[in-house]
């Protein structure tokens, strides 16, 4: 193998991901950034009644209708009243848009595969299934969410339920 | 069954494949109406082989030998030797219901299953039942495209272009044609086919080498295509030069059709291999004369050339000529584009109601005025974009003289269907979602309406029945009516019916007019059937037919007289995509109910309802209405609140029952697309979607139906 191939595919592996980290009580988590489409304040929800309950209800972005999910019920967190920090992060997961109800948006951060650690084995909590990997950066903790394994595990359970 | 290198070629072939089947099952009873129309039989012949061809191309085995042996029995049909009899369209028709469900099964990536060996033992025998003589002819006449399709199916699995596939086909019909023109010609023995014809034996000479040079150099072919040349083994690109002289001393002599359409197909194919110098070189000049040379020749040569490739080839070129002009005119364009398009342009009708109702509140002339006309131009946008979607009606239509055909054979009775406005166009979903009421309700008519024969001549009236089913516009719906000329509904019998079952007392049933007993078969478990056939009597289907009108936000009734006969009409809105809702406010949140099924709203004094039986009640113009709390069901955490001492009450029907909702506060009507909740929340019972109201909020449409279903139970 040459030198400039041992290179490039060292520089793949070393592919840096951005993820959009927000907070949940006191935890960091972050989402890649590919998924997400806007970061929105806090509007009216409107309520569908009927709904699976981490379901809020939809808003209308721009003529589309979006459902949104409760993720503190989600993540097995008490539920809060929304302050101003409160934010609805549009995000895309396969071709659905959903979007997620946090506490707060930090920022944007830039992580290299290499730092990112399988999540340590949380046993059957309910928020684990959904986590990706976790990182540690600047003695805090970041986890790393994926979402398209909460929405599946979601369409799972409905079809269980139906 | 793994399609995946050949998913695309799949998709067209389920497109195209799909569009001749729908086709086939109409001819096919046209046919049994006139056995003797030639220009029928080419099409269901060609129908079958176009199916089979591309089947072939999928190693759709199972499917090839169904539509193969079909294929030539109409061979046999189409040269006169065979005519069509109610006994070999029974058969027939079961092939084709052999075909839909491989179809299908192509559809769902399924395994194919095999048809019927005795079914096809049946197609075979009256395929066999020919003329010796012309037995082996038609087998002959087979052999060249079956042999051919098996060639294609093979070579699948090496490189076979699109193209090659397309000329392969285009060689095979041509082919077909000219064994058909013999046939025609009375001729008795294959090798009399002239210098004009080229036999069916050169014919696969050509498709091998058309094969073979797929690969290697092409220009063998070209030089063997034209009759009467010796076999070319030789590639040198001199022969292409030959060939051009070939070209033109036949063109001077009016080669035939068949000889020329081969030789323009010869010269397409070699001009798409890549990497054969000499091909390449060979389709400019050669073209070109053959080009030059089609005015003199014949008219329908001339019409030849100036058609496309290969596949246009594979039709009847006098009759698929203006046919082909007109497609020219038509995109295919995906439907969920169309939706997206729709979609916005509800958008645009949404933001043009918000700024009308804006504009409303100031005086400024000018802006009003640009307003209105936004008005305009939304409106004509919309209905423009609407049409786009719009399907005629004959989609649905078209199955029907088969389904009667079928079910009059069945049954013993003499029935003919006539169809009026079939060419009336409605939503695109509408059709879809309308065949299936309209089957039960045609099938119906047969199987209660019409009596039979001798029934019939006894009553005074003529042997055959007649089933009208006719579609129209009026205004912003489409009515559909399906009649019929047998012996109607008697209402009393009706009555009995609902008293035995128990629906109702004798004394509620004798109170009923004659067209609320009619009303009386959409009723759940209502039959008035005593046996259950396979075809009806269950009292199932009417309940589903009302079920599913009421879903599309149409309404359906019935008028029959004892003795003449039944009339049932069907209204649905011209579009699915566009409702008239009722907007009203329940606590804080807008709901909006399908203005179909509301029928009256008034301001209530809630300390003049009733309870009975733990249900609250009201009395409306002496009828006694079931009250329901809509915020008791709507909103979280209000179940136990005090009723108010008056309110808002719209009454609306579900099917033939009224009920009344309280509401908070009515808003108005409103026009509002219908945008579906998400993955998430789709079938949530009770909530049909979401709306965004002119004030730019969401309003949750309501399903009444499934509201009450839910929460009334």
């Amino acid at each position: 193998m040459g030198e400039p191939v041992r290179k490039s595919l060292q520089a793949a592996q070393e592919q840096v991901l951005q993820w959009v980290t927000f907070h949940l009580d006191n935890e960091t988590y972050g989402v890649n950034v590919m998924a997400v489409k806007e970061v929105l304040r806090h509007t009216q929800i409107a309520p569908v009644p009927g709904a699976p309950d981490y379901v809020l209800g939809i808003i209308n972005i721009r003529g589309t209708v979006i459902s949104v999910i409760n993720t503190r019920r989600r993540f097995g967190l008490q539920d809060q009243e929304p302050t101003d920090n409160t934010r609805i992060v549009i995000i895309e997961v396969g071709k659905h848009v959903v979007g997620i109800m946090v506490d707060s948006v930090a920022e944007v951060v830039y992580l290299r595969q290499s730092e990112i650690e399988t999540s340590p084995s949380v046993g059957k909590d309910d928020g684990a299934r959904f986590i990706q990997g976790v990182c540690n950066k600047n003695d805090e903790l970041l986890i790393l969410v994926e979402f398209e394994k909460l929405l599946s595990q979601d369409e799972l359970e409905e079809l269980s339920q139906s | 069954m793994s399609f995946s290198d050949d998913e695309e070629i799949l998709e067209d072939f389920l497109i195209e494949a799909g569009e001749i089947l729908e086709l086939l099952s109409e001819q096919l009873v046209q046919l049994e109406r006139c056995p003797d129309d030639a220009q029928l039989l080419n099409a269901i012949f060609r129908g079958f082989h176009t199916v089979k061809g591309g089947a072939g191309f999928l190693q759709l085995t199972a499917l090839v030998e169904c539509c193969h042996i079909t294929e030539n029995l109409f061979d046999i049909l189409r040269t006169g030797r065979r005519s069509v009899t109610p006994e070999l369209m029974d058969v027939v028709l079961q092939v084709l219901d052999a075909v839909y469900v491989m179809f299908a099964q192509v559809k769902d990536r399924e395994e194919l299953d095999a048809a019927h060996p005795d079914l096809l033992a049946a197609v075979g025998a009256l395929v066999a039942g020919e003329d010796h003589t012309l037995q082996i002819k038609s087998r002959h006449a087979e052999e060249a495209p079956g042999s051919a399709s098996h060639g294609a199916a093979q070579s699948s699995g090496d490189d076979v272009t699109d193209e090659e596939f397309e000329q392969m086909l285009a060689a095979l019909d041509s082919s077909s044609a000219g064994v058909q023109a013999l046939s025609e010609s009375e001729s008795a023995e294959l090798s009399g086919a002239g210098s004009n014809e080229i036999t069916d034996d050169e014919f696969e000479a050509l498709l091998d080498t058309l094969h073979g040079s797929g690969k290697g150099l092409s220009h063998g072919m070209l030089h063997d295509s034209p009759p009467q040349n010796s076999p070319a083994q030789d590639s040198s690109p001199q022969k292409v030069e030959q060939l051009e002289a070939v070209v033109v001393s036949e063109a001077n002599e009016e080669i035939s059709d068949n000889e020329f359409e081969a030789l323009l197909d010869a010269l397409h194919g070699t001009g798409k291999h890549q990497g054969v110098p000499a091909a390449k070189t060979a389709k400019k000049p050669a073209l070109a004369l053959v080009k030059g040379s089609a005015a003199p020749l014949n008219k329908d040569s001339g019409k030849d050339s100036g058609r496309g490739p290969g596949k246009d080839s594979n039709k009847d070129s006098n009759k698929d000529t203006g046919k082909d002009a007109a497609a020219e005119t038509t995109v295919r364009v995906d439907t969920r584009r169309l939706d997206e398009i729709m979609n916005m342009v509800g958008e645009l009708v949404l933001v043009r109601n918000r700024l009308v109702r804006i504009g409303e509140s100031s005086a400024d002339e000018v802006l009003s005025k640009a307003l209105a006309n936004l008005d305009l131009v939304t409106a004509d946008l919309q209905t423009a974009v609407m049409k786009t979607r719009m399907q005629p009606i004959r989609k649905v239509f078209g199955r029907f003289p088969r389904v009667v055909r079928d079910l009059a054979r069945s049954l013993g009775k003499e029935v003919s269907l006539e169809l009026i406005g079939e060419d009336t166009d409605l939503d695109k979903n509408l059709v879809e979602a309308l065949a299936d009421p309209l089957v039960h309700l045609v099938r119906n008519a047969v199987d209660h309406g019409i009596e039979i024969p001798a029934v019939r001549e006894r009553n005074g009236k003529v042997r055959q029945g007649t089933i009208l089913l006719a579609a129209e516009q009026e205004g912003d719906h489409i009515l559909l009516t399906i009649s019929d000329d047998g012996n109607g509904m008697d209402p009393n019998v009706l009555r009995n019916k609902a008293v035995e079952k128990g629906v109702m007392d004798r004394e509620a049933a004798d109170r009923l007019s004659d067209e609320e007993c009619f009303n009386l078969i959409f009723a759940p478990g209502f039959s008035t059937k005593e046996q259950i056939s396979d075809v009806s009597g269950r009292g199932v289907g009417m309940d589903v037919v009302k079920t599913k009108i009421a879903q599309l936000n149409g309404s359906i009734a019935i008028h029959s007289r004892l003795g003449q006969g039944s009339r049932i009409e069907i209204k649905v809105p011209l579009t699915l995509a566009i409702m008239p809702t009722l907007m009203v406010m329940v606590g804080q949140q807008a709901f909006a109910l399908p203005l179909v099924s509301v029928n009256e709203i008034f301001h209530l004094d809630l300390k003049r309802t009733n309870v009975v039986d733990g249900q609250q009640v009201v009395t409306v113009r002496g009828k006694v209405l079931p009250l329901f709390h809509l915020k008791r069901w709507l909103i979280r955490g209000e179940c136990g609140v005090p009723a108010q001492t008056s309110a808002h009450v719209v009454i609306v029907s579900v099917g033939t029952q009224r009920i009344g909702f309280v509401v908070d506060d009515l808003v108005g009507q409103e026009e509002v697309v219908i945008k579906p909740l998400g993955r998430m929340l789709h079938g949530t019972p009770g909530m049909a979607g979401a709306t965004i109201t002119g004030d730019g909020r969401i309003a949750i449409i309501l399903d009444v139906p499934g509201l009450l279903k839910c929460y009334a139970g």
